[in-house]
Formats: structure tokens, sequence, C-alpha cells
């Protein structure tokens, strides 16, 4: 079964820990998103699934098979891993057409010319390419080319297919486009996937799961739904939109199935909140909130008194600054709302949030 | 655009008018075709499949060679990269009269130091090397082309996207596959390109036949027209400017050839985008490719140079006894009034011609790349005609155009004629590294100092200028070098007040002073060094254009 396990899997650069110590189970037929800010170690560890670059600790197995180990040396080289890969720049060959591209390689594996033929037009046709097979690959728009690079990382059927940033260099509404389409695809085939991306929707439109990462270390690892509502950090919290933070004290805990309801006081409320784990009273935690669980006027669970300072129309949403006196102490919260929602600077508001929305972190 | 037309346009022109005047240069005489009808001889026939041989062996060889170290510099670990690279194309700056000298002496049959050594190594009386040989004549042309190629294919090889050679392993194919399919197929374009023009400069070539070819016998075409007009009790003009005339067809069709084949096929690896190349770890053999890179270096450069080192101390090369040894030659360099003339106009034509050569350059490359007028096109032609005229052609060209201007413009027997040849011959460089300079600034650039309220001229001078100065230093640099190893046109339009330094080599070769030679070739290449330490010091711009 194609599964790819990595296990504290490191690359140094001098001091530098690029990647440090990651491990990770990639199912059969599943679709992991590496996500993370610039220089955080994603695509290096990208490149030491393909063995394009050396892993300098741990080890990694594809499809239950080890392909590297730093302990005992083992390093297959990529051209035996049976990978198929998509890169940022595509790197589609500018000496060949899209033909011999997406032939390569069926040939340099010693195919047969009839079965080429055969295998080509059919990955050709998957990506709805197959009237463009004569053509110069220079010849190609941004969104052909990126076709052309997955029906060639497809064609000889790998067990494992790696995408590196595949997206970034599309314009927006093509980048939607191809994603779904995309998506479609990996379903269609049930093709393990690892992908490679900074960002965020892209990331938890499309994986089964996503990895979060900083600093060469995995943070967290989830669905994105999980990902999003429950983060385990405030790292990670932090990465996705821009969530309120509010320090507060715990009063009393109870267990809630896996979660937990912590009732918490000293943010200019009082009222419940989740966590994944279980405090004790007096501890501090730090409650996050995201800008469109905050409602105006109803009164919910928590709620704050205050003052709208700013407000940013979106088209589908107006996003809103409102200032609010927290113990004697100015705060400012993002709310997300409607863009019908008629508020405009100087009003009073009354904010609320219901307790499954708040979602309390270590501080 | 009168400029260049008097330098490129006027004497192919001459040639034409001259090839079919009876008479030489400036004298009345009758019009007929029997400059062509004397090509046709069995000597000529000879000399034109000897320069085709020669140049084509030459290539073929030079290309091999400046792959391997191209590729040992750009994508192995091979240690000292960086100063190997600097030492490989060093033989590019060196005047082939330079290396030619030395190595006549190194490679003498009977008194070469090479062949003195194995002498005195086995104990035996045979000959190791003789350079008097066709395979002298390849292997001193290649010593010129091989850096000239090299310099052509290593920044392919450095600025080629990764990911194009990754994405290959990862569909499968071995490293081996790797080469041969991608990379190499990527740069084939470049490749021929580097091939065509080292091939047409081999056919343009003139020191190395002239040094190892013409005591033995061996006709080149560049030979042939020098012998023609200077050798002979009657020089042969017509016939010289015939075969010259023919000589500059033959380069066009060369050329026309490059076109078509390269139509379409440059495919644009380099981004502009820096990337850091894949490179491949070699282990042990790392230590070979560093002693293939070294061994180039020690035969192109260290070997000539310590020839021209040794000899300039001995009373005679080929006899090295402590009592022989002498200061003598330094001294009678010193005191040479030739030499200092010389040297002086060497200098002078140096400096000035490099500058007039970039201006124009600018000039020419400013209108072809970033105005919309319609006779830019013809511009861009006129300043390439030069570069399918061997020095030798272009320097017949000239002398017949200056013989048949008015009395009032004595420029024939001035450093003026020196200077306009130079300036002809270094346009297509000049040229071709400041448009490709311009090529890299975005026009928005430009555009964004205007709309700042900046004029036409502050944008000239404090954008465009201020950021393509890296590549006119080089261009210069270039251009000077060029001036500096010039010889065939120089032996054509020199009169003895005008006379530069390759040209007192060569006399002083042929009268048998081969020690003083030695000397004037050691300042040459101090000349050299210096110039090349300030452009590599000072200008940290890749020499990416020719």
């Amino acid at each position: 079964m194609p599964t790819v396990t990595l296990s504290g899997v490191g690359r140094h650069f001098g001091a530098l820990k690029a990647v440090d110590s990651v491990d990770l189970a990639i199912k059969h037929g599943e679709f992991v998103t590496l996500l993370g800010p610039s220089g955080c170690g994603k695509t290096t560890t990208l490149r030491m699934v393909a063995g394009l670059e050396r892993n300098d600790t741990g080890s990694i197995a594809i499809g239950g098979r080890m392909v590297s180990d730093a302990a005992s040396e083992l390093f297959v080289p990529p051209d035996h891993r049976k990978l198929g890969m998509v890169f940022q720049s595509y790197a589609i060959w500018p000496h060949m057409t899209v033909f011999d591209n997406v032939a390569y390689p069926l040939s340099v594996r010693h195919v047969a010319k009839a079965e080429i033929k055969a295998k080509v037009t059919a990955a050709l046709k998957l990506v709805e390419m197959e009237a463009y097979a004569e053509r110069p690959a220079p010849a190609l728009s941004g969104g052909q080319q990126q076709r052309v690079a997955i029906a060639r990382a497809l064609v000889f059927e790998p067990e494992v297919l790696l995408l590196d940033e595949p997206l970034s260099n599309l314009d927006a509404r093509l980048r939607a486009q191809m994603g779904d389409e995309f998506r479609a695809l990996q379903r269609r085939l049930k093709i393990t996937t690892l992908y490679v991306t900074h960002d965020q929707e892209e990331a938890m439109a499309l994986s089964d799961r996503v990895v979060v990462m900083d600093k060469g270390k995995a943070l967290q690892v989830g669905a994105p739904e999980d990902v999003y509502r429950r983060p385990a950090s405030r790292a990670v919290a932090a990465f996705f939109g821009t969530p309120n933070f509010i320090e507060a004290k715990v009063t009393a805990c109870r267990a809630n199935g896996t979660d937990h309801v912590l009732t918490i006081e000293g943010a200019g409320t009082e009222g419940d909140c989740r966590a994944g784990d279980a405090y004790r009273p007096g501890d501090a935690v730090l409650v996050m909130i995201r800008p469109e669980d905050v409602t105006l006027g109803a009164a919910g669970h928590l709620s704050w008194a205050g003052t709208v300072v700013d407000g940013v129309f979106r088209g589908p949403r107006r996003t809103l600054t409102v200032e609010s006196t927290v113990g004697g102490q100015a705060r400012r919260f993002t709310v997300e709302c409607p863009a019908t929602r008629a508020a405009s600077v100087g009003d009073a508001v009354t904010l609320s949030v219901e307790s499954d929305n708040a979602w309390a972190l270590r501080s | 655009m009168l400029v260049l037309a008097f330098l490129t346009v006027y004497p192919m022109a001459m040639l034409l008018y001259g090839s079919l005047h009876s008479t030489p240069p400036g004298m009345a005489g009758e019009y007929n075709f029997d400059g062509y009808a004397s090509l046709a001889t069995a000597e000529n026939l000879q000399a034109l499949i000897n320069t085709a041989a020669l140049s084509l062996v030459k290539t073929v060889l030079s290309l091999a060679l400046a792959i391997l170290l191209a590729w040992i510099v750009a994508r192995t670990d091979t240690p000292g990269r960086g100063v190997l690279e600097i030492l490989i194309t060093l033989p590019f700056f060196i005047p082939p009269i330079l290396t030619a000298t030395a190595w006549a002496m190194l490679g003498n049959a009977q008194v070469g130091t090479i062949n003195l050594a194995w002498r005195w190594l086995t104990g035996t009386d045979g000959t190791l090397v003789d350079v008097y040989s066709y395979g002298g004549i390849v292997w001193h042309m290649m010593q010129y082309s091989t850096p000239f190629i090299f310099l052509f294919v290593v920044d392919a090889f450095r600025a080629m996207d990764p990911s194009l050679e990754e994405s290959s392993r990862m569909s499968g194919a071995t490293r081996w596959q790797t080469f041969w399919r991608i990379t190499f197929g990527l740069m084939l374009p470049v490749t021929t390109s580097a091939f065509i023009l080292s091939f047409i400069r081999g056919m343009e070539s003139f020191e190395s036949a002239v040094f190892f070819g013409t005591p033995v016998g061996i006709k080149v075409l560049t030979t042939q027209i020098f012998d023609m007009i200077t050798q002979r009790a009657q020089p042969d003009y017509q016939g010289a400017t015939a075969m010259g005339f023919a000589t500059m067809a033959l380069m066009f069709l060369l050329l026309v050839l490059q076109s078509r084949l390269l139509r379409g096929r440059s495919f644009t690896t380099v981004t502009g985008k820096a990337y850091a190349p894949s490179v491949t770890r070699l282990g042990g053999l790392r230590w070979v490719t560093f002693s293939i890179c070294v061994l180039f270096f020690a035969l192109a450069v260290a070997l000539p140079v310590g020839q021209l080192i040794l000899s300039s101390f001995f009373q005679f090369f080929g006899f090295y006894q402590l009592d022989m040894l002498t200061f003598e030659h330094y001294r009678s360099v010193w005191e040479n009034r030739e030499f200092w003339t010389a040297f002086g106009n060497t200098l002078l034509l140096g400096f000035l011609g490099a500058t007039a050569t970039m201006i124009l350059g600018g000039i020419v490359a400013y209108i072809t790349t970033r105005t919309a007028w319609h006779g830019r096109r013809l511009i861009d032609i006129l300043a390439w005609l030069p570069w399918m005229m061997p020095g030798m052609v272009l320097g017949i060209g000239f002398l017949w155009g200056f013989a048949t201007l008015p009395h009032e413009i004595p420029i024939y027997g001035t450093l003026w004629a020196l200077l306009l040849a130079y300036v002809a011959l270094g346009t297509p460089v000049a040229v071709r590294v400041t448009s490709g300079a311009y090529a890299q600034i975005a026009r928005d650039i430009e555009e964004c100092s205007r709309v700042h309220g900046a004029n036409w001229w502050q944008t000239m001078g404090r954008i465009l200028v201020a950021l393509a100065w890296p590549a006119f230093a080089v261009g210069w640099v270039l251009i000077f070098f060029g001036i500096m190893r010039e010889l065939s046109a120089s032996i054509l339009l020199y009169v003895p007040d005008t006379t530069v330094l390759s040209v007192v080599m060569l006399k002083l070769w042929n009268s048998g002073k081969p020690e003083t030679v030695s000397v004037i070739g050691l300042v040459m290449l101090a000349m050299v060094l210096l110039f090349r330490w300030v452009q590599l010091r000072f200008i940290k711009r890749r020499i990416s254009t020719l």
C-alpha cells in the first residue's frame, strides 16, 4: 500500500535546523498538506521525500519500503522512488513538445512506443489537454503548463504524488478553478498525495489533513476544521486569519466528551468556553475568538459592550474594529459581520460569542 | 549612422572595388576579373581546405573540452572552483601572439624546451612534440577558443532552472539520461551558437598559422592574403583583395547558416532569477576533475609564461647554462625606440579605441533596443557587419578606402587608420554587451523616472547609464584586450610611426630575436594581468555576453 512514513526526519544547514525532527504518517489515498510561512521547512521536507535532498536525521519509508535512513546511510535516488512530482515552476522542458514532455517518464523506462502513445493520450485527456499534444512547450499559458505538469506526474501511475506550491504562479480565479479540479482528480484516482503551500485557504479546501509547520517543526497535524477551530497553540491559531485573544482566569473546569468546558472570569465578562486540556481553577488562559464568530447585539454567552472605531466594507462582509474597556484598559476586537449590518463609526454596540466558539489556550 | 556606414559599408564596398581594380590602391588602372580568376589555383584550394579542416578540428576539440570544464566549474563540488574559473578563462585575455612565440620556443622539434627536457629525462634523442605542424596549429588555436566557448556555456550551465533537471530525475530518469536528454538538450542552442562563432573565429585566425604553418608550408586563407600583399616582390593587391572578398562571402554564408539553425530554438532557460544550481557530489573523483582544470591552466598559461620568463634571461633560448644568464634583453628593449613608440601607441589606441567603441556601441544599442525608429534594423545589421570580416580582410578594405580618399583627408599612415579599424572591429562586441544590459533594464524603470519629473537626459544619465555602467566597463575592458591582441589588421595598416606592440613582436620574431620578443611578451602579459585584475576586482559582473 502506498503510504508515506516520516520518522524523526531532519535537515540541518550548519547550526540552522531547516527541518527539525518531523514525524508524519500518510495513509493510502490520503491528501496531506504541509502548510506554513516561507522558510518554515515545508519545501525541504517535500524534497527529502522526493529524494532531491538527503535527510540528516530520521528515516523515510514509501509504500512500506525504506527509501532513506540517515542512521544506516541508506539513500534511494529519486529515479528509483516511483514518485510523481509537480514543481512550483512546472519545470516543463522547453525543448520538447507537450507530448514528449508527458511521454518522458515512460520513455526513460523504455516502455514500448504503442503503449506510450496510449498512456500519454489518456493522461492528456485526464487534464483536458489532448488537443495540445503537438504544441511546443513554450507556447503554453500558465494554467496549461500546470495541466501538462500534472499529466506528466501521473502518466506512469506513481505510488505517491508530490506537489510543490503548484497553484502559486496562477492568478486568483484560475487558482480556485485548478484547485477544485485537482481535488476531484485526486479523489477519483485515490492517489496518495503530499502537497506544499503557504496559502491557508488552499490548504483547507484541498486536504484531508493539514500539517502546520513553523521554523522547521510540525506544530500540529489534523483535519482542516480541527486545526482551524481547535488549534494547539497560539502560533497555529494566529496562522489562520486575525483572531482575537483575551486573557482570562479559570474558575471551574469540567470534562465534556473529549473536550473540557472552562468557566472563566476577569476578561470583562464571565462565562464558559471550550479547551482541549484540563485546567485547574486559578490557571491563566488565552481565549481565542475568531472574528466571524462574534455577533453584534444579541446577548450570547460571553459579551462585551463597546464602541465602533473603524469599519471596512469588503463586499460580502464588513470588518469592524470595536473598542471595549476591559478592567480599566481599552481593548480592540476585530469583528467580521455581514456587510448589510450597518454599524457606523461611533455607534455603541454589544459583542457576544457562543461558548462553543471560544477556545482556550495555555497562556 | 554615417559613422557606422563609414566604418563598415565603406571598407566592404572598397573591397569589392579593389578586387576588380587591376593596380595597387591609389593608382589608375582598369577594371577586370583577373583577381578572382587568379584565385582558382590548386594552392588556394589547398589553403581553403586547410583553413576549414583546421578550424573544424580545433572547434570540435575545444567544444568538448570547454563543456567538460564548464560542467566541472558550474555543477560539481570540485575544490577551488571560483579560482579555477578565473584561471581557465585567463588564456582568452592573453594575446595569441604571446602564446604563439612561447610555444614556438617550447615545442620546436630541435631546441624546444619540452623536447630538451624529454631527451634529458629519457636519455634518448627523440622528439616529443613538434608545434610546426597541423597539430601545433590546432593546439595553439585551442588555447584561445576553449576559454572562449567556456565563457559561452558556463553561464548556461549555471543559470539553468534546477527544477528542469530535478523533474527529470523524479520522472525516473538516471543521472546520465538526465544529462543527455535534458541538460544537453536545453544547452543545444547555446552550444551550436558557440560552435559556429568559434568556427568562424578559427577561419579568421592569423597568428597560429603564420607562426606554425608558414615555416613548414601549411597555408591558410589569412596567411595567403598576407603573403600576397607583403611577402612578394610585386604585391598582388588585386588577388589579395579578391580573396578577402571571397572569404567575407564565405563568413556571410556561415552566419546565415547559424541563424537558420537557431531560428526559434533559443529557449530562455535563463530567466533572470538567481538559481542555486544543483551540484553533483563527485567524492574522490573531484580531485581528478580538479587536476583536469589545473592541467589546462598549466598547459595554456603557466608553461608558455614560464618559457617567456626563461628565455628572457638567457643569451640564446635553447641553451640554458648558468654562464648564459643575462639582463641584456631587458636593456635592449628598454633602449629600443621602436618598442617605446609601439608601447605608447598601443596604450593610446587601447584607451581611445575602447572608449570610442563603447560610446558608439552604446548609442547603436540604445537606438536598436529602445526606440521605434524605422532605420533601427538597418543600424543593427550595419553594426554586425564587421563580425564576418576577419581583421585581415577589414584591413585590406580600409587600405583601399584610405588610399582613395581625397588628399585633404590624410588618414593612411596616421594613428587614425588603426583607430578606425579597431573601432569597426570592436563595434559588434560593444553593441552586444550594451544591448544585453539595456534589455535587462525594464522599460518601467525609465518611464517611472520620467513620470517623477526627470527629463530625457536626466533619465539617461541617472537611470540608464547608472544601471548599465558595469556592462559598459566590462565591454570597455573586452575591447581594450581586443585592441591589444589585434595583429592581422594592424600589420596591413601600420607605418613605422604608428607601429603597435603585436606588430613589433612579429617583426622581431621574424628577424630572429625570440629573446627580445619574450621580454616584450612579458610586458604585454603584465598589462593583461593588471587589467584583468582590475576587471575582476572592481567589476564583479559576469561576462555573460561574449
